[in-house]
């Protein structure tokens, strides 16, 4: 019965997702880019997708235009490997994915969803910007996305996925979610496109170096993540996810555990030098720690000088946070400071542990840094850690001097748990530094000051670069043997799952932006 | 005349290295092995009695720095050194030095790898000595126009060769007078630049040739020995693949008198321990001498099979100034053994070297089955170095239990995150002409061979696919199962985040 | 789900019609169907019955876009979404606006012995940009277009990683 009604409805479907028309799917086709109802299908589980505000129709401007379904945004829920996700796409097929106000309301309406629900929020992006012709209501649609992205923030994950243009004031959502994914040569964002740039600067800049995906993973740090094509883009959402938990409430999902927690393991020793100036690849050492090596590196290469990610420890989620002697010879500086501080308050909204290795001379040096704020963007990695409340586990590896020593979650900043392996130096200065400034008399008056530098500096080395006078007070927990680093690090990581710490009660801190 | 050999430094890596360590520890000798940065962990490394470092990567700077290899040697007091094969095997100012520093070279004299090394001299040498040899120049060509004329005294088609380079690289073909002149423009100019000089030779293109070579030993008693014939006729850009004895094409009588030309061969350039003399036969059965390799060669297990020798006990044996403890009668061939070179290279893809992190692998065995490999699971395949990974070697009472050992082998041989030949060994042991013995060095060409292997594959590949679908079909199940937490996890009570927000304090 | 295997033209199908509660899975594959029961997934090896036959197989991969596994020691990639790797192949090889056509990347790590081409050079798909030594064999990076060489972005000496960009073809 009712079958003329029904016929209807399968009609109506049948419009609503083809979108744009035949025509504009193609013409994404052949810019090498998936429709967005493509691009869920890749993502979501099969069969798991529940579409929302599927019929609801943009505001017609003109009499006479056609009328599209959706209004160029895809909403709904479904799962990502059994996880349940709220997802939004915009659709570049209808109107060049321009947020009109009807879209608007609805990603509005699917973020309400998931923070009542504290699921995931996964929005893909792909979209001209504003619709001019809808004026103030398309920057109306905006302003509340903007609101949500904020008021969501810390409560459940928000991943945006970059698979297309996005200019103007729209970057902004993207930039409070916790994670941007991009696409290359895809994934496109700017705040004023290159020809606005040519027309007020005459400075000529392609898209790509302007806001590609290189620039923006290497350069500006907006995207956390880049991926060479959907596919790959698709995964490293789908991994990302499987390492963070559903809200702020919840903790991370934990596996049986694939690798042995008492492993020991003699390379540790193997891959730090001889000689402390030598450069080696931390990331060596973290693909030792972690469960089966498997390390998903955030802001890979953005402030290579120092490295973050998640990886699993005895099958649990944790956040890693460790100096690169490779770049930079492990000094901390303004882009590194920001980028370990924001994902250690990623962490903490999201009860996942953190582990930090640390190697680091100090701060870099220079106006460059001084005059870019490096006292205020320094503060920021040291607020963090002292906010943070997860359990915190630190291992000083190499060299830990002077504030740079305190900023890597030394135990003065509430590090629950802080060893050092026997090569840690932990100073105020390095040995040359420091005989420089306390000995510059007997320098000056030296026959040989090279050689009395020499000298004295491995005298220094010998009394204070070693962990043992911190081990002393107390400030370094345990001196282990690098063979039992993972094992120390599961074990302390183990009893401090039920850890509870209280912060005093205020709207929120004043951390220094 | 004894000199009592009680350390051996390896001057070589990968598997070789790690047959001469076992040697030695038969032997009651010191083993010192030598590695680069690279090879850190290899297992050559893991098994010597001591090891010591050698420099970077690049062989420039590491296995070929001879200097340091012979500094290394008098610091660690070895006695000997042992080559190997590549590398320094066939350098005579290696051999001079050694000898120099009063350190046994296990190999020929410095002097007979001179002879050897030079393509024109020894051929000279063989003729002298009745050897029969492939028709073609006698001298080295300076100019095309000599190069045409034993071109037409020897019959198209012909083979331009550079008289310095070896082991199959940079031969040229011609099938007439207009390619041999633009094809000897360019093969004078590359052999200036790889070795200084451009000199060339010309030789006949022998048709449905099969190469096949015979096992020499010779000590410095003068007594020479040969330890029969393998035949390599399976090979690919000049470069042996398989390798099998005894050869299908060879009867009792010919192994005698060809054996003998080999021996004969070795004495004329007064050789001293193990070599090689390699032969080609044509369709009509003559054979034509190529070279002698002044080495122990990389199909040295084969011989081992069928003669129950021990080549590389034989070499330090000799090189402590031993006599060959076997009379040429005493020698007898026992059973059939075929060797297959296992290579890092992608078949399905043009050979392209595949370098990287061995994960796992399962290295078969069983009766008659042998492995002489340095892969284990977590070792490195390096880009470095050449991309033999293994050799497997199996005997059988004759060709056919060898071969379907092979072939079951083969299948049991699992090395991941690295693309070998094993699939084009798989398809080789199973084809009828194959196993029928119609070889010869242009097999892989003539039955198109790498086109059946292709084929073999999808064919393997479509009918595992319902289980291949079924996996991943399970895989993906698995995958939602195990990450289940908070509002998704299968546990049904209330979930701290809906208790939080309905309690009246609410967060 | 379609699947096709890798360098095979047939479209292959399968999906899970059923999964009750103890692990027995019903699934229709290549229009057969199939019951399957998973016994055990260790180190990504698993293990399952398939119709009464026990099957394993090692999971190398598992993505959006494949699966790689070996199964009796043959790797075997299965494409998934064939179709939409078609479209977006079939998009790239038109020459799209986006730039990344124009990149030759090198299928192998290796060092760089020589250079065959200058910038300026007109070149066809499958000519040789660059030779690339690899366990001492000689590897040529070709060209996947045809075009002019805009850029060389490596000089003899040079040590290539997969997948590194070796020239601008435009």
């Amino acid at each position: 019965m009712h079958d003329e009604k029904i016929n209807r409805l399968h009609e109506m479907k049948k419009k609503a997702e083809i979108g744009g028309g035949q025509e504009k799917i193609e013409a994404q086709h052949t810019k090498g880019k998936l429709t967005a109802r493509e691009r869920l299908d890749l993502l979501l589980d099969s069969n798991s997708f529940i579409e929302i505000d599927k019929y609801v129709v943009h505001r017609s401007i003109e009499s006479d235009s056609t009328k599209y379904y959706g209004d160029g945004v895809i909403t709904g829920f479904g799962t990502v490997n059994g996880r349940k996700v709220f997802v939004y796409a915009y659709d570049f097929t209808i109107l060049g994915g321009s947020l009109g106000e009807m879209a608007g309301r609805k990603i509005v309406k699917l973020m309400d969803h998931a923070i009542k629900v504290g699921a995931p929020l996964i929005g893909i992006l792909d979209s001209g910007g504003a619709r001019i012709q809808e004026g103030v209501m398309s920057l109306d649609g905006y302003g509340d996305i903007f609101f949500r992205n904020t008021m969501a923030s810390g409560v459940i994950p928000q991943i945006t996925a970059s698979i297309g243009p996005c200019a103007g004031g729209a970057v902004y959502s993207p930039a409070m979610t916790d994670f941007v994914i991009m696409v290359e040569n895809i994934g496109q964002m700017f705040v004023t496109g290159p020809e606005v740039v040519k027309e007020v600067l005459s400075q000529e800049v392609s898209f790509e170096d302007l806001g590609g995906a290189r620039t923006h993973s290497t350069k500006s740090g907006v995207a956390h993540f880049v991926a060479e094509n959907e596919y790959e883009c698709m995964d490293k959402i789908k991994k990302l996810i499987s390492f963070i938990p559903q809200n702020n409430l919840e903790i991370s999902p934990s596996i049986e555990s694939q690798d042995d927690p008492n492993r020991l393991e003699p390379d540790f020793s193997k891959i730090l030098p001889e000689n402390p100036y030598e450069q080696y690849d931390m990331k060596q050492i973290i693909k030792l720690l972690v469960d089966k090596g498997d390390f998903l590196e955030v802001h890979e290469h953005f402030a290579e000088n120092i490295v973050v990610g998640f990886a699993r420890i005895d099958g649990k989620s944790v956040g890693i946070i460790a100096n690169q002697p490779m770049y930079l010879a492990g000094a901390l500086d303004i882009n590194s400071s920001t980028k370990a501080a924001r994902f250690i308050r990623f962490c903490d909204c999201f009860n996942i542990p953190i582990v930090t290795l640390v190697d680091t001379p100090g701060y870099l040096p220079g106006t460059d840094q001084e005059h870019n704020g490096i006292i205020r963007h320094g503060s920021k990695l040291l607020y963090a850690y002292c906010e943070a409340t997860v359990p915190k586990v630190t291992c000083i590896i190499g060299k830990a001097y002077g504030g740079a020593y305190i900023a890597m979650g030394s135990k003065n900043l509430r590090a629950d748990i802080n060893y050092a392996w026997p090569t840690a130096e932990i100073a105020v200065l390095g040995p040359e530094a420091a005989i420089t400034i306390v000995h510059r008399k007997d320098l000056k008056t030296s026959k040989n000051p090279v050689e009395i530098k020499k000298k004295l500096a491995k005298e220094y080395r010998q009394k204070f670069a070693n962990p043992y006078i911190a081990a002393e007070k107390g400030i370094i927990d345990l001196v282990i043997d690098p063979l039992e680093t993972r094992i120390m690090i599961v074990k302390a990581l183990d009893v401090l799952q039920n850890k509870r710490e209280s912060r005093p009660i205020r709207k929120h801190g004043n951390i220094n932006l | 005349m004894g000199k009592l050999i009680s350390s051996i430094l390896i001057a070589n890596r990968g598997e070789i290295a790690l047959r001469v360590i076992r040697a030695c520890k038969e032997m009651k000798i010191k083993s010192i092995a030598l590695y680069s940065d690279e090879d850190l962990r290899s297992k050559h490394v893991k098994s010597a009695d001591e090891a010591y470092y050698l420099g970077p990567p690049a062989p420039t700077k590491s296995y070929l720095s001879i200097d340091r290899i012979i500094e290394i040697a008098v610091s660690a007091g070895a006695e000997a050194i042992h080559p190997g094969y590549g590398f320094l095997s066939e350098n005579e100012t290696f051999a001079a030095k050694c000898e120099e520093k009063g350190i046994i070279f296990i190999g020929p004299t410095s002097e007979a790898m001179a002879l050897t090394g030079d393509k024109m001299k020894c051929k000279e040498i063989m003729k002298k000595a009745e050897v029969p040899t492939i028709p073609g120049s006698d001298d080295i060509l300076e100019e095309v126009d000599k190069a045409v004329e034993v071109a037409e005294e020897a019959g198209y088609p012909v083979l331009l060769k550079s008289a310095y380079g070896g082991g199959g690289r940079g031969i040229r073909f011609a099938n007439d007078e207009k390619t041999l002149r633009e094809e000897f423009e360019m093969a004078a100019a590359e052999s200036r630049a790889a070795f200084g000089k451009s000199g060339l030779y010309v030789e006949k293109f022998l048709q449905g040739i099969r190469h096949i070579e015979f096992q020499l030993a010779r000590d410095s008693s003068g007594n020479g020995r040969h330890l029969f014939e393998r035949e390599c006729s399976i090979q690919r850009r000049h470069q042996k693949l398989i390798e099998f004895s005894p050869s299908s094409v060879v009867d009792k009588k010919t192994r005698s008198k060809i054996g003998e030309i080999a021996v004969r061969a070795a004495e004329s350039v007064d050789y001293l321990n193990a070599g090689t003399a390699e032969f080609l036969r044509d369709e009509k059965g003559n054979f034509y001498f190529i070279e002698v390799n002044s080495r122990l060669q990389v199909e040295h297990p084969v011989t081992e099979l069928v003669t129950g020798i021990d080549l590389v006990k034989l070499q330090i044996k000799i090189a402590r100034g031993e006599e060959i403890p076997f009379k040429q009668d005493d020698l007898n061939m026992n059973g059939s053994a075929i060797e297959c070179r296992i290579n890092a290279e992608d078949p399905f893809h043009d050979f392209v070297p595949s370098v990287g992190l061995v994960p796992d692998c399962n290295l078969p065995y069983g009766p008659g089955v042998r492995v002489d490999t340095y892969l284990y699971p977590g070792c490195n395949v390096s880009g470095y170095y050449d991309s033999l990974v293994a050799k497997l070697i199996t005997w059988g009472q004759d060709f056919n239990e060898a071969r379907v050992r092979m072939s079951n082998a083969l299948d049991e041989f699992l090395i991941e995150g690295i693309n070998t030949t094993i699939p084009l060994y798989r398809t080789i042991m199973t084809e009828k002409n194959f196993i029928e013995g119609k070889i010869s060095t242009d097999y892989l060409e003539k039955y198109d061979m790498l086109n059946v292997m292709q084929n073999e594959l999808k064919e393997k590949q479509l009918k595992e696919s319902d289980a291949a679908i079924a996996s991943a079909l399970l895989f993906s199940e698995y995958l939602k199962g195990q990450y289940n937490t908070g509002n998704s996890s299968k546990d049904l009570s209330l979930s701290r985040w809906v208790k939080t927000g309905n309690s009246k304090n609410g967060i | 789900m379609e699947f096709k295997i890798d360098n095979q033209d047939n479209v292959l199908s399968g999906s899970i019609n059923e999964s009750s509660g103890d692990g027995k899975i019903v699934a229709t594959i290549n229009n057969k169907e199939h019951s399957m029961k998973i016994i055990g997934l260790k180190n990504n090896i698993l293990e399952f019955m398939l119709d009464n036959s026990y099957r394993t197989a090692k999971i190398l991969e598992y993505g959006s876009s494949h699966v790689k596994m070996l199964m009796n020691g043959e790797q075997i990639i299965l494409k998934k979404h064939s179709k939409l790797t078609e479209i977006l192949e079939k998009s790239m090889a038109l020459g799209g606006s986006a730039s990344g056509e124009n990149k030759l990347f090198s299928q192998i790590p290796g060092r760089v012995v020589s250079i065959m081409v200058k910038v300026g050079d007109q070149i066809k798909k499958g000519d040789s940009v660059i030779v690339l030594e690899s366990m001492k064999m000689q590897v040529a990076v070709k060209a996947h277009k045809d075009g002019e060489i805009k850029d060389t972005k490596v000089k003899i000496g040079d040590t290539v990683s997969r997948n590194d960009i070796v020239a601008v073809i435009e």
